[in-house]
C-alpha cells in the first residue's frame, strides 16, 4: 500500500488480487446482493486510490481497507435511503414464513437456513462484529478501530451478537417446527 | 452478567485468553456465575457460523477494476482523455444520422488525426506503461497459477486473457498447468488461453506435446479442436499414438478420428 501512496498505482492490482475476494464476502453477508457487492468492492478500491495520501501505514492494512468499505456501504445506503432491517424492533424482524424446501433439508442444512436468518436479523453493528471476526479473521481491537469504539465494547458486542444469535435460532426453529 | 464476563467470554470466542484470563473463567464456571452450558451452546453457535457461504464474484468485477486501473494510468500519463470523449461523442452521434454520413466520415478522420497527432507525442509513455501493466498481470497470472487453489488457478487463466502478448515465462507457466494441473477445468481452460497466443510457435508446439500427456477425454477433445482449428498436421500422429495407448470413450474416439482425418 506505501507504494500505491508513493504514485505507484498499478501496486493496487496485488491489492486487489489479494483482497477483493474478503471484501466481496463482506458486502455479500451485509447485502445478499452479489451485484451490488461486485459495485461496492469497485467502490472501495476507487476510495483506496482517491485517499491513499491519508493512509499512514501505523496499523494493519486491513483496518484502513474494511473502514473504507464500511463508509463504501453506508454511503450506499444513504443514497438509496433504504430502510435498514435493524430499525424494526426484533419482534417484527423475526421471519415468519418457513423458507421453501426448508422440511426436505436434512439436520445440517437446517441448522445453516436457521443460522443464515439469525444472523441477518442480528442488528447492524453486531452483525458486523460477527462478520469481521469470525469470517474475515480480524482482531477486536481492529475491529474496534473500524468501528470507533474501545475493544472492551466489540468484545461485549461480540457477546451479546452470539446471546441474540442463540435466542433467534431457537426462537426461529420452533417457529419452522411449529409451522 | 456484568460487562467484564461478556468480555472474557468473547475472549474465549476467539481463542484469545491469556493463562490469566482462563483461569478466571473457570473460577466463575465453577462458582456458578458463568454458566458453563449457555457459554458452550454460544460457542458451538460460532464455530458452526462456518457453515455459511457465500457465492464467488463474476469475472466482471475483475473486468471492471482493471478497467479502473487503466484509466487512472491513461489519465495519470496525460492523455487526452476530452479528445476520446470528442471522438466517442461523434461516434455516437453521428452514426445514428444517416443523412450525415459524409459529415460523420469527415468528423472521423479529422478526430482521428488530432486523437493519432497528440497520441503520438505520449505514444512512448503510453507504451511503458501498457508493458508495466502487462508484466504485472503476468506476475500474478504465474503467482496465482502456482497456488493451492483451483480457483485462484482459473482466476490466473482467466488473467491471462486480458494478456494480449505473452512472453515465454508466461507461456511456459500455461503449459505446465495444462500438463501437470489437478484440475480438468483448469486444464480445459488453459487451451483455450494459449489458443489466444496460437501464433506463438513455442505455445503451438507445447499445445501438440502436451496431447500425450492427457488423461482426460474432456481435455483431450479442447486440444482436438483446437489442432483442427490451428491446422496443426503433426498432432495427428500424436492423438493416433493416444487413441493406441488410452481407453477412451466412444464418443472421444470418434471426435479424434475425425479430427485425424481433417488434419491429414
Amino acid at each position: 500500500m506505501m507504494k500505491v501512496k508513493q504514485g505507484d498505482v498499478q501496486k493496487l492490482a496485488l491489492l486487489y488480487e489479494r483482497y477483493n475476494r474478503s471484501l466481496f464476502s463482506f458486502f455479500y453477508r451485509k447485502t445478499k446482493e452479489s451485484q451490488l457487492s461486485e459495485d461496492l468492492v469497485q467502490s472501495v478500491f476507487e476510495r483506496i486510490l482517491r485517499y491513499r495520501a491519508t493512509y499512514s501505514g501505523s496499523g494493519p492494512f486491513t483496518t484502513w481497507m474494511f473502514s473504507i468499505a464500511r463508509n463504501a456501504h453506508i454511503d450506499h445506503f444513504r443514497k438509496v435511503k433504504r430502510r435498514k432491517e435493524d430499525e424494526l424492533p426484533d419482534e417484527e424482524r423475526i421471519a415468519g414464513e418457513v423458507p421453501t424446501g426448508y422440511e426436505e433439508l436434512d439436520e445440517r442444512n437446517k441448522k445453516k437456513v436457521l443460522l443464515e436468518k439469525a444472523l441477518d436479523m442480528l442488528d447492524e453493528d453486531k452483525r458486523e462484529v460477527v462478520i469481521l471476526s469470525r469470517y474475515e479473521g480480524l482482531k477486536y481491537q481492529e475491529i474496534a478501530e473500524i468501528q470507533g469504539v474501545t475493544e472492551s465494547a466489540i468484545k461485549v458486542r461480540m457477546f451479546r451478537a452470539m446471546k441474540d444469535l442463540k435466542v433467534f435460532v431457537t426462537t426461529l426453529s420452533e417457529e419452522y417446527n411449529h409451522e | 452478567m456484568n460487562n467484564r464476563y461478556e468480555e472474557l467470554i468473547a475472549g474465549y470466542f476467539e481463542g484469545n485468553l491469556s493463562p490469566e484470563e482462563d483461569q478466571m473463567l473457570q473460577q466463575l464456571i465453577e462458582s456458578g456465575e458463568i454458566d458453563l452450558i449457555e457459554i458452550e451452546a454460544m460457542r458451538q453457535l460460532h464455530d458452526q457460523l462456518d457453515m455459511i457461504r457465500v457465492p464467488q464474484p463474476s469475472d466482471e468485477m475483475s473486468k471492471n477494476f482493471y478497467h479502473m486501473l487503466e484509466n487512472v494510468q491513461d489519465k495519470k500519463s496525460g492523455l487526452p482523455n476530452t479528445l476520446n470523449s470528442i471522438a466517442t461523442w461523434l461516434n455516437e452521434k453521428l452514426s445514428k444520422l444517416t443523412v450525415a454520413r459524409i459529415g460523420y466520415a469527415s468528423a472521423l478522420i479529422i478526430a482521428g488525426f488530432l486523437i493519432g497527432a497528440t497520441l503520438n507525442s505520449n505514444s512512448e509513455e503510453l507504451e511503458q506503461l501498457s508493458g508495466e501493466m502487462q508484466s504485472l498481470r503476468e506476475m500474478m497470472m504465474v503467482s496465482l497459477l502456482e497456488g493451492p487453489s483451483t480457483t485462484d488457478r482459473l482466476r490466473a487463466v482467466t488473467i491471462s486473457a486480458t494478456i494480449p502478448e505473452a512472453d515465454s515465462k508466461a507461456i511456459r507457466a500455461l503449459l505446465f498447468t495444462l500438463n501437470n494441473d489437478e484440475s480438468v477445468n483448469v486444464r480445459v481452460q488453459a487451451v483455450d488461453a494459449l489458443m489466444r497466443w496460437s501464433g506463438n510457435e513455442t505455445v503451438r508446439e507445447g499445445l501438440v506435446k502436451s496431447i500425450s500427456h492427457q488423461n482426460d477425454d474432456m481435455v483431450i477433445i479442447s486440444l482436438a479442436d483446437a489442432m483442427v482449428e490451428l491446422g496443426m498436421r503433426q498432432s495427428a500422429g500424436e492423438f493416433e499414438k493416444l487413441m493406441k495407448e488410452r481407453e477412451l470413450n466412444e464418443l472421444t474416439k470418434t471426435k479424434l478420428e475425425n479430427s485425424i482425418a481433417v488434419l491429414m
